[in-house]
């Protein structure tokens, strides 16, 4: 319904796909850990995705309550209703899957059994939805704590044009620049995809998302959760990666963007005293992140005057870093009409920096399209 | 549903939206009235509109849970109260006042309102 007013052309970075029930990975499952799913533990009973659960629950269910499919199942899970709902109301010319529970399974102990869902995960996705609508792209979920298996995962599907990118939680046994992931970066160069890194896997093996001890409260835990991105991108700068894999690419997702000035700030400044550290870097930590990190915006932080957000995130560059994303069905949801950019931000956040960065053919002519 | 009044430019008119009956107490009924889509709600036997786009972000707000809340306190305790009186976005889950359209986490942000009135057993919403 938009689709004639809009005045560039829309990218989404944070689709969420469900299903109606896990059971729908059983046919993609090896016969190993297919029987785990059919006779083993669920964590929710039949039809639970196997993963260990944040310990904050959304008092309200996660989903926003219009994106339940009018006959029936979960919010997401219906691709003809999520077609009405975002492809379709908002132009959308790519949107990017990210499942909705498939990367919890970096939460699991059992590095092997996680892989091997991640595997079905990515399996399915390419088989039901990839296959059904050309505007959708997938993240390629791969299980972490087993980093050679990631890496195998990787190299398996990683070349296909329409996974876009690998995909973790934003929880995790330690942060993403870590030698131990390194087999999981070197995948990425081989095969040319960012490494995404979405808010999530807050349970299970995966260290406490903040560094006090655990919040309360579902708002409170998740205003805080953004923490987990600061880890990563400092972590990815002094361990070298973007030296390393000079292609290299993170993707922070639903990490949130208000901290990143004053987080780069802090470590362009002790960097420049502690250098000795990290001999191996050779620019500004802001530098690194200015050519290698992007930020989804959703959920974009709302000051109190909202052109108060914008002067810091200019003063890093943010403009060539920052990715929009709706985080559709969720109950955080950020629509796209009413997202309020600068105005010559619009082109690169909405559109340019999302086709660059995954290597999307330029839109032939803006507004055209029926 | 129809005007009863010629709607000039700029002027409100009353129009009625549907009989009484129509809307049971804890029920609502979405309605498109002179090109604004609008909710009427019936609380307790009274009745009341709001308009169908949350002050938020635009969401479809009348379209959410029709839900209780849990009231203000001083001390750590969850006294649930107010059943039926609060509108529950369906996009973004704010919390509003059906009979006001007051938010309840935020007084400044403000659902907006129209009169209703019952008149012959028609409910008539001023817009």
């Amino acid at each position: 319904m938009y689709a004639d007013t809009r005045e560039v052309a829309l990218i989404d970075c944070d689709v969420h796909n469900s299903w109606t029930s896990a059971d729908v990975l059983l046919p993609y499952l090896p016969p190993a850990f297919r029987e785990y799913v059919e006779r083993g533990e669920l964590p929710g009973g039949r039809g639970s995705f196997p993963a260990a659960h944040r310990p904050w629950l959304h008092p309200e269910d996660f989903f926003r309550t219009d994106a339940t499919p009018p006959g029936g199942g979960p919010a997401g899970s219906d691709l003809g209703f999520m077609r009405e709902q975002l492809l379709d109301r908002y132009a959308i010319d790519h949107a990017i899957l990210n499942g909705e529970e498939a990367i919890e399974v970096s939460t699991l102990a059992n590095p092997h059994y996680a892989q091997a869902l991640a595997r079905a995960y990515n399996d399915w996705v390419r088989e039901e939805w990839l296959l059904h609508d050309e505007r959708l792209l997938a993240s390629l979920v791969v299980a972490p704590q087993d980093p050679a298996g990631a890496a195998a995962e990787i190299r398996r599907l990683g070349g296909e044009p329409r996974f876009a990118q690998v995909l973790v939680s934003s929880g995790a046994q330690r942060p993403y620049g870590d030698p131990f992931y390194h087999p999981i970066w070197d995948a990425c160069a081989e095969v040319g995809l960012p490494f995404a890194v979405h808010l999530g896997g807050n349970a299970g093996v995966n260290a406490p998302p903040t560094g006090c001890g655990p919040p309360t409260f579902f708002w409170e835990a998740h205003a805080l959760l953004c923490e987990t991105g600061m880890g990563h991108v400092a972590s990815t700068i002094a361990h070298g990666v973007f030296e390393r894999w000079p292609g290299a690419r993170l993707v922070l997702i639903e990490c949130g963007i208000a901290w990143l000035p004053p987080i780069l700030w802090r470590l362009d400044e002790d960097y420049r005293a502690l250098r000795k550290e990290t001999p191996w870097l050779r620019r500004l930590p802001s530098e690194y992140a200015h050519d290698h990190v992007r930020l989804t915006t959703q959920p974009l932080e709302q000051p109190h005057d909202a052109a108060a957000l914008w002067p810091a995130l200019a003063d890093v560059g943010a403009r060539d870093m920052l990715m929009f994303a709706s985080d559709y069905p969720h109950w955080d949801f950020d629509d796209p009409v009413f997202v309020r950019l600068p105005p010559d931000w619009r082109q690169p956040v909405l559109d340019a920096n999302a086709r660059s960065l995954y290597g999307l053919p330029a839109r032939a002519a803006v507004g055209t399209r029926g | 549903m129809g005007c009863r009044r010629a709607r000039r430019w700029g002027r409100v008119a009353d129009h009625v939206v549907c009989t009484a009956s129509d809307i049971a107490p804890g029920e609502r009924r979405i309605v498109d009235v002179a090109g604004r889509s609008i909710g009427v709600f019936n609380v307790g036997g009274r009745f009341y509109a709001l308009h169908n786009g949350c002050p938020h972000k635009g969401g479809a707000l009348c379209a959410g849970r029709v839900t209780g809340t849990v009231l203000p306190t001083t001390e750590r305790t969850f006294a649930y109260g107010r059943v039926g009186e609060i509108l529950r976005c369906s996009r973004h889950g704010w919390e509003f006042e059906i009979t006001t359209g007051r938010a309840l986490a935020d007084a400044r942000v403000r659902a907006r309102t129209y009169p209703v009135s019952v008149e012959a057993g028609q409910v008539v919403v001023t817009v």
